[in-house]
């Protein structure tokens, strides 16, 4: 292999993505209204100026300051984003001012982290910091004067003029404290303690930690009714207490808790009960408990293949349908094709934030992109599945699609952190000028001769080829 | 780490291939089922802003039709109106978004909206071609004999309903008072509400289909049943025995002895008794017979169960006691002989009463439905002509249609007849305070070939005596077998 160049940014791959889903999401902007209304809309110029401008400044802001990173990840955050707004305009136009501000203070987060953070791994130096900051977002809902309660679940808190979440931004602060937890104490994690039925079990001191997040997530589930974080919470540090220390006896732990805590809750809790009982047979009370699921397993059976079209089912039918329920609204209007497109998208953004992990060259950005793709994984599993009765439904709202600020924002610092670490490992591999486009296709072209004449040594065969075969 | 990573990648990957897996059995597998499932309101949504087959009368006239909506705005591309108004409303039911669909509207939705056409059709299709097939329905109920039916009754409350009896076709059904169901039927959400609950909020309830859906005391239009059940189960003939001539019938379990309207005096046989109504003497009967009989009698006419009316929602089911109910206890069974205490029946019912007698002891099935014409002109559903029930033997039926002539010619409903045309009847006082009745006649005609039967309820007179029924409801039912018997000729 001829290959000189070990880092190649693809900034100009993203921009054309990013005008893709500008384009992709001004049409769907438009088909909505001519669903609704039979006219195009009038601010459509405006609309796509935008919007255009600021995936355009995410855009600038990503190779000035980060310009080696991942190429996929902002333009398919920005295809979900524009989706969503799309949907909500089309569902709740009274809200789509608020959601469009909170897209741009989104972005504007996307570029302050980037600016912030110049290093990921610095991060870990500010380990408690993240801890009691997290600590004590999870438990501002509770504080009386602070937090309220809402739809059921106490996760609000107000402060001036504004509501938020403070729980989708501890989601974020806590991944960062686990991570520069476990990198310190993954060798210690990792110690075998004794054996029992064959099982390496670690010393129960060092089991204090998982014992501990077993314990937190069950007290915020109790106090705010919130099943859907604590899931999350759970199942983000046991993934990261894995991935640390590669003892997969932490999983069956984990297991074994997760089902502890399940069943104890189920037998004190009625509205744990309530939601199992939603889930095995929610046509028993249709117009009670089970009215919500019920109405969005209708919408995605009217949807069928093709959908009803932008603006032409009836998803006002659902309860929430703008929040946690979008993908039973967009089921209804587009589809299957348009919910596995959705579905593709968040497996792509997962796959790039793994791929991001995989590169990371310090235990630690290698820890946090896993977790922050678990959030994004887990999170996008945990709503779908409720909402198509997969899994019994605990309420989190679809990263990127639904109407949240809190939620939005969170997500994307998550994107900017991610975009961090990718850029941090990539640079690092070497940095240099960009390729033309013809050097990359003869590039390209040498490394397929070069694998088909030498296809005995069976050398690697995906693009990191391109990447890391060089003069070595 | 890298390990844990691409495990961690496989496992996403899983967890994702089972949420798409979920959604192919939600949107393909299932999605007929989900689609069309009657709790699914999509179907009503969707279906509201579609045209919809027209609704007919037997001669011609346009009950119920969609027409484009005027509001080119609004999301409901056509909107329903009834140009048959309030005199319809009861029959044709409503369309409303907001309270559900009744009526016709109902019971043949399916037809009216054509939804068994597009359901062949798949729903990619359905995005590329929007034709609909839908039906109208065509309803045996003649205009002329149901506006008949209304101007005879004027504005008092009460119903008149009118069969064919050889078939159960309904050619006329009025209650009063009624209810226009065209705003019921608004794409305004606001002026649906305001409409309903204005009706439904009105004492004099508007919205009840007195016809079919209230049962009231049927009086002595009851002794047509208790006399066809002594005959049938002879208990009772047409000139033995010879009942006393009474002012009152004393009871065993009371103090309170049965008394005749009026305190008046009569007696004799069965002919004699039945002509006059007399109460003590079917009291009496009611006493032979023995509550097993009449129980039996009553149920074979169609008590205790419902007509299959193919009207949504369906007919109440008239009620007569159990047999329990009547142990030691005769004033009920008295009561019960002469069509008081806790008997109750639907004008419905009671036409179908005089429809089996007149059609020689045979209940037809009641129905509106004449035909379902598809929008290319085929017929896709004709008028059903099954019996519904045997009450009495073609010999019995005779007897009592003899009797009944007898009732219009020389007893209480002479107000009934008709030049030309020999008219039977029995005719009904039901008490219900202490000064107010329900005037009843049940009547058909041409009595020895009957192509019309009659059931009158005028509500609440301010009068009780034998002769209410005939005074009040008997020149009702005239003037509406007039009207029918004119349409059947032509």
């Amino acid at each position: 292999m001829r290959l000189t160049r070990l880092a190649v940014p693809r900034r100009r791959t993203e921009l054309g993505l990013i005008v893709l889903a500008v384009a992709l999401t001004a049409s769907a902007y438009t088909l909505v209204s001519l669903g609704k209304t039979a006219t195009v809309p009038t601010n459509i110029r405006p609309f796509v100026a935008v919007i255009g401008v600021l995936l355009i400044s995410a855009h600038i802001a990503t190779r000035r300051l980060a310009k080696f990173a991942d190429a996929t990840i902002l333009s398919i955050a920005a295809v979900l984003n524009g989706i969503g707004y799309v949907f909500i305009v089309r569902l709740r136009p009274d809200l789509a001012n608020k959601q469009a501000a909170w897209t741009a203070v989104g972005i504007a987060c996307y570029i302050a982290t980037l600016v912030v953070v110049r290093e990921a791994k610095r991060l870990q130096y500010s380990r408690y910091t993240f801890f009691f900051v997290g600590i004590a977002l999870l438990l501002a809902p509770l504080v009386p004067g602070v937090g309220y309660e809402r739809n059921g679940s106490r996760i609000w808190a107000r402060l001036g003029p504004i509501t938020f979440q403070p729980g989708e931004v501890a989601k974020l602060t806590l991944a960062l404290f686990f991570a520069s937890y476990l990198v310190e104490k993954r060798e210690l994690l990792a110690v075998a303690g004794r054996k029992v039925l064959g099982v390496h079990v670690p010393e129960f001191r060092h089991l204090g930690p998982i014992l501990l997040a077993w314990g937190f997530s069950i007290a915020v589930m109790v106090a705010e009714k919130d099943l859907g974080s604590s899931l999350l919470f759970f199942t983000l540090f046991v993934v990261m207490l894995w991935v640390a220390t590669g003892r997969t006896a932490f999983l069956g732990l984990g297991l074994v808790l997760f089902g502890a805590g399940a069943t104890t809750s189920y037998h004190l809790f009625g509205h744990v009960r309530t939601r199992v009982s939603t889930w095995l047979d929610p046509w028993i009370n249709a117009t009670g408990s089970g009215y919500q699921l019920v109405q969005s397993l209708f919408a995605f059976g009217s949807g069928g293949l093709a959908g009803a079209g932008f603006a032409q089912g009836r998803p006002g039918r659902i309860p929430a349908a703008y929040n946690d329920f979008i993908i039973a609204a967009i089921g209804e209007e587009l589809g299957l094709f348009g919910t596995t497109a959705v579905l593709l998208c968040f497996l792509l953004l997962v796959g790039a934030g793994l791929r991001i992990a995989l590169r990371a060259d310090t235990a630690f950005d290698k820890l946090l992109a896993v977790g922050l793709t678990t959030i994004l994984g887990m999170q996008t599993f945990i709503i779908v599945g409720g909402v198509t009765r997969l899994v019994p439904l605990t309420g989190v709202t679809l990263p990127f699609v639904s109407y949240g600020g809190s939620s939005l924002v969170v997500n994307y610092v998550l994107l900017a952190l991610l975009a961090r670490i990718s850029h941090d490992a990539n640079a690092r591999l070497g940095e240099s000028a960009p390729l033309t486009w013809w050097q990359r296709r003869r590039a390209k072209r040498a490394v397929a001769a070069e694998v088909t004449s030498d296809a005995g040594h069976g050398s690697g065969n995906d693009d990191e080829t391109r990447m890391l075969g060089g003069p070595g | 780490m890298n390990r844990q990573i691409r495990r961690l990648g496989i496992a996403l990957v899983v967890l994702f291939l089972a949420l798409i897996v979920q959604l192919n059995v939600l949107q393909v597998i299932k999605a007929d089922e989900l689609a069309n499932d009657p709790r699914n309101s999509r179907n009503a949504e969707r279906d509201f802003g579609k045209p919809r087959g027209r609704i007919l009368t037997a001669d011609g006239r346009v009950l119920a039709e969609s027409i484009p909506n005027p509001d080119r705005r609004s999301p409901y591309a056509y909107v329903r109106r009834y140009p048959g108004g309030s005199l319809y409303g009861h029959l044709t039911g409503y369309f409303s978004f907001v309270y559900g669909t009744t009526g016709v509207e109902r019971s043949y939705n399916a037809e009216l909206a054509g939804r068994k056409v597009t359901l062949t059709a798949k729903r990619l299709k359905d995005l590329l071609s929007s034709k609909t097939i839908t039906s109208d329905v065509t309803l045996t109920i003649d205009d002329r004999v149901q506006r008949a039916a209304a101007k005879a009754l004027g504005n008092r409350r009460g119903s008149v309903v009118v069969i064919d009896p050889r078939s159960g076709a309904l050619l006329a059904a009025v209650s009063t008072p009624r209810f226009d169901p065209t705003p019921l039927a608004s794409t305004s959400t606001a002026t649906t509400k305001t409409a309903y609950e204005r009706l439904r909020d009105d004492p004099t309830k508007p919205l009840l289909a007195r016809a079919y859906r209230e049962r009231y005391p049927p009086g002595s239009t009851f002794k047509a049943i208790t006399a066809a059940t002594g005959l049938e189960t002879q208990v009772v003939g047409l000139t033995t025995p010879v009942y006393p001539t009474l002012r009152s019938l004393p009871l065993r379990f009371t103090q309170r002895p049965l008394r005749n309207f009026g305190g008046s005096e009569c007696g004799g046989t069965l002919e004699n008794v039945f002509r006059i109504s007399c109460n003590t003497s079917f009291a009496q009967l009611g006493l032979d017979l023995g509550p097993d009989k009449l129980h039996d009698g009553a149920v074979a006419f169609g008590f205790n169960r419902s007509p299959p009316l193919d009207i949504a929602p369906g007919s109440a089911p008239s009620t007569f006691p159990d047999v329990p109910f009547f142990v030691r206890n005769d004033p009920a069974l008295a009561q019960a002989a002469i069509g008081q205490g806790q008997v109750a029946a639907t004008p419905l019912e009671m036409a179908l009463v005089a429809g089996g007698i007149a059609n020689g002891g045979s209940i037809m099935e009641p129905h509106v439905m004449a035909e379902v014409r598809d929008s290319d002109g085929n017929r896709t559903r004709s008028e059903p002509r099954n019996e519904w029930r045997r009450a009495i033997s073609p010999e019995t039926a005779a007897e009592v249609n003899g009797l009944m002539v007898s009732v219009v010619n020389d007893g209480t409903a002479k107000r009934v007849a008709l030049a030309g045309v020999q008219v039977a009847a029995k005719t009904g006082t039901a008490q219900t305070g202490r000064n107010t009745a329900h005037a009843w006649i049940i009547a058909f005609a041409p009595a020895e070939n009957p192509t019309v039967a009659i059931a009158v309820i005028v509500e609440n007179q301010p009068e009780v005596s034998t002769a209410t029924g005939g005074k009040i409801a008997a020149p009702v039912a005239r003037r509406v077998l007039e009207a029918a018997l004119a349409a059947q000729a032509q």
